[in-house]
């Protein structure tokens, strides 16, 4: 049975559109490696939007309100990895926490991690009515899947 | 990076020192004079009025007659004077306490285990300030000279709830019949262990022990105040006990279930052969005992020979206590067993077990599980670990996918440390076979360690007790 995570990070106004995806595109290959060595989540995206638009899609110019999302559907107990989740994605999230509304007092995550954790408890729109549901068509977990496909 | 340089004389002796002792016993005490207690800490720390003196990690000799360390609960804190906003700074399992609800449910502590059942005034754990451990070598009038000073001093200033006592049995064995104490982490830049037992895994960053260093996941664990802060640790109190007579009862029927010996399940569920010897080294017998140097030899998988590879589980089976407990490297999710390890002390209570008049006064474990983050380490053993099945990785053997997959050779919960409801407890011996179709899970068993007591603590440096002295004092003064 999985969870869902759905991240949204205000961003510092102010901040350029073009600096952010360059560092979400710089860490992406990072964070997938990590995701695979963590090995419990079916499926993330990291997403920017920009509130002030009527479809939320990126102009593409400075604005003052970009949010970054970040969304997954995990297996296990967020809180309880934590800290492995730290051990192995606490460099990309110092480098996207560096844009985001509050974000310099958890750099580095790795010496934050309570707060850190609080802060994603917050931030974390499927924590929070009325945005908790998820749709599931199966309850096997990542590894449950990897092992039957092999 | 260099290691680390500790101040051994600032570290509270039993986070890095096994003391190789044959009794302990350890206070379990309530503030009632926060002055009192101050200077009650401060002649501790410095062995004043005839009393032993705090423990450091500094090797003294000769050996002292008497071991003493001191640590306190959250509310122990908050009794000394540190503020809310400071103990917020600390982990959050320590804030939260060992009889929360909460933390009960998390570390399964629920059923005949719950607080409320907890003996020696452990049950309210707003009212356990303090646990003092004292260990001496076996002569037994020691210990009682020594606990006549320390209750006197106690007087006034702390209520005695409870004592419990230890006693190693012979061999470092406990009731279940286990040679124990073998393995520990290496803890880098730790005092070197005088009789270890090597370690067959990487050293583990003393952030991992001690507050103030870098820890394994790149960052260091720190309090507020900072004076509290270096050279402190958490450790987790846990009185165990264990129904022996159940246990050999549990191993009589399922091993005839099973179709093997008693001797063969009791090692399958531990991972080691009741004479310590390793079931990876030793998977058809138990055999004479292994030279100290192989005892931590559970090499699961085989880089340098992958025929050699236990992926499965087919010696040292995948939901056995010790391969819960620290999968060293086998594949788990998340990331591995060096984010995860803990420092154990514990030893023997109550009568040793005769199997020719089986009884049942309290017998089992009492002492301290240490490490610098409860939740990340204890709490995460317990709640994940021991307690969870789908931790482990997709992972095939050297007979590829159709000898199994690591996913399909472990079920229910550890044998010892799970709750082990008998509507949901099951027990995995692995086999080769496609999805494990040829696998004895065993079904419907009971738990057979039981916790009666438990205490979160936290142990702060030399300096830490001296500030938390002058803390209370200078609060009490001002």
């Amino acid at each position: 049975m999985a969870s869902p995570l759905t991240l949204l990070m205000p961003v510092i106004p102010g901040t350029s559109l073009t600096t952010i995806a360059a560092t979400l595109q710089q860490y992406q290959p990072q964070l997938d490696a990590a995701l695979t060595s963590i090995g419990t989540v079916h499926y993330a995206r990291t997403l920017l939007l920009d509130a002030s638009t009527a479809n939320l899609q990126p102009g593409g110019k400075t604005g003052d309100s970009y949010v970054i999302a970040i969304i997954t559907e995990y297996d296990g107990d967020f809180s309880a990895y934590i800290q492995d989740f730290v051990s192995q994605v606490g460099a990309v999230f110092d480098a996207l926490l560096q844009f985001v509304v509050g974000g310099a007092a958890l750099i580095p995550v790795a010496n934050n991690v309570q707060a850190f954790d609080a802060f994603i408890t917050l931030n974390d729109a499927s924590q929070h009515a009325p945005n908790t549901g998820l749709y599931q068509a199966y309850t096997a977990t990542v590894q449950q899947i990897l092992a039957a496909l092999e | 990076m260099t290691d680390p340089a500790i101040a051994y004389d600032d570290v509270q002796g039993t986070i890095l020192r096994g003391y190789r002792v044959d009794l302990a016993r350890h206070f379990i005490l309530r503030i009632t004079d926060a002055l009192g207690a101050a200077a009650l800490i401060a002649k501790l720390v410095d062995g004043a009025d005839g009393l032993p003196p705090v423990t450091t990690a500094q090797r003294m000799r000769p050996k002292p007659a008497c071991f003493l360390n001191l640590s306190f609960s959250a509310s122990g804190l908050a009794a000394l004077g540190l503020s809310s906003p400071q103990l917020a700074t600390f982990d959050a399992a320590f804030q939260r306490g060992a009889t929360n609800p909460s933390t009960a449910t998390t570390v399964g502590d629920v059923g005949a285990s719950a607080p409320d059942t907890w003996i020696g005034g452990l049950a309210d754990g707003t009212q356990v300030h303090v646990v003092l451990s004292i260990w001496v070598d076996d002569d037994r009038a020691v210990l009682e000279s020594v606990s006549t000073r320390l209750r006197a001093a106690f007087a006034g200033c702390m209520t005695e709830l409870s004592a419990h006592d230890a006693q190693a049995l012979p061999d470092n064995k406990i009731h279940f019949g286990y040679r124990d104490s073998i393995a520990q982490p290496t803890v880098i830049g730790a005092p070197p262990r005088k009789h270890a037992i090597p370690d067959d895994q990487p050293a583990v960053a003393t952030g991992e022990f001690l507050l103030g260093y870098p820890n394994e996941s790149g960052g260091t664990y720190s309090v507020q105040p900072a004076e509290l802060s270096t050279n402190a640790s958490y450790a987790a109190f846990r009185i165990l006990e264990q129904d022996v007579a159940g246990f050999e009862d549990f191993l009589r029927v399922y091993a005839a279930q099973a179709g093997i010996s008693s001797e063969m399940l009791a090692a399958k569920v531990c991972g080691r052969w009741r004479n310590g010897n390793p079931l990876e080294l030793m998977p058809d017998s138990a055999g004479s005992v292994l030279p100290v140097d192989q005892l931590n030899n559970f090499t699961y998988v085989n880089t340098a020979d992958p025929a050699q590879s236990d992926t499965l589980g087919l010696k040292c089976p995948i939901g056995s206590h010790i391969r819960r407990n620290n999968p060293r490297n086998a594949a788990v999710v998340g990331t591995d067993s060096t984010h995860h390890r803990i420092v154990r002390r514990a030893m023997p209570y109550g009568p040793p077990y005769d199997p020719a008049r089986p009884d049942t006064p309290p017998r089992g474990l009492v002492g301290f599980f240490i490490n610098a983050s409860i939740s990340n380490q204890f709490e995460f053993l317990t709640s994940q670990w021991n307690d969870q099945s789908d931790f482990v990785k997709s992972a095939t053997g050297p007979g590829g996918s159709s000898a199994g997959n690591a996913v399909y050779n472990i079920s229910g919960e550890d044998v010892f440390l799970g709750v082990n409801d008998p509507q949901d407890s099951f027990f995995t011996l692995p086999a080769p076979g496609a999805k494990g179709a040829n696998n004895t899970v065993l079904k419907g068993f009971t738990r057979t360690i039981t916790t009666r007591g438990g205490v979160y603590c936290f142990f702060p440096s030399i300096s830490g007790l001296r500030y938390l002295a002058g803390l209370a004092g200078g609060a009490a003064g001002g």
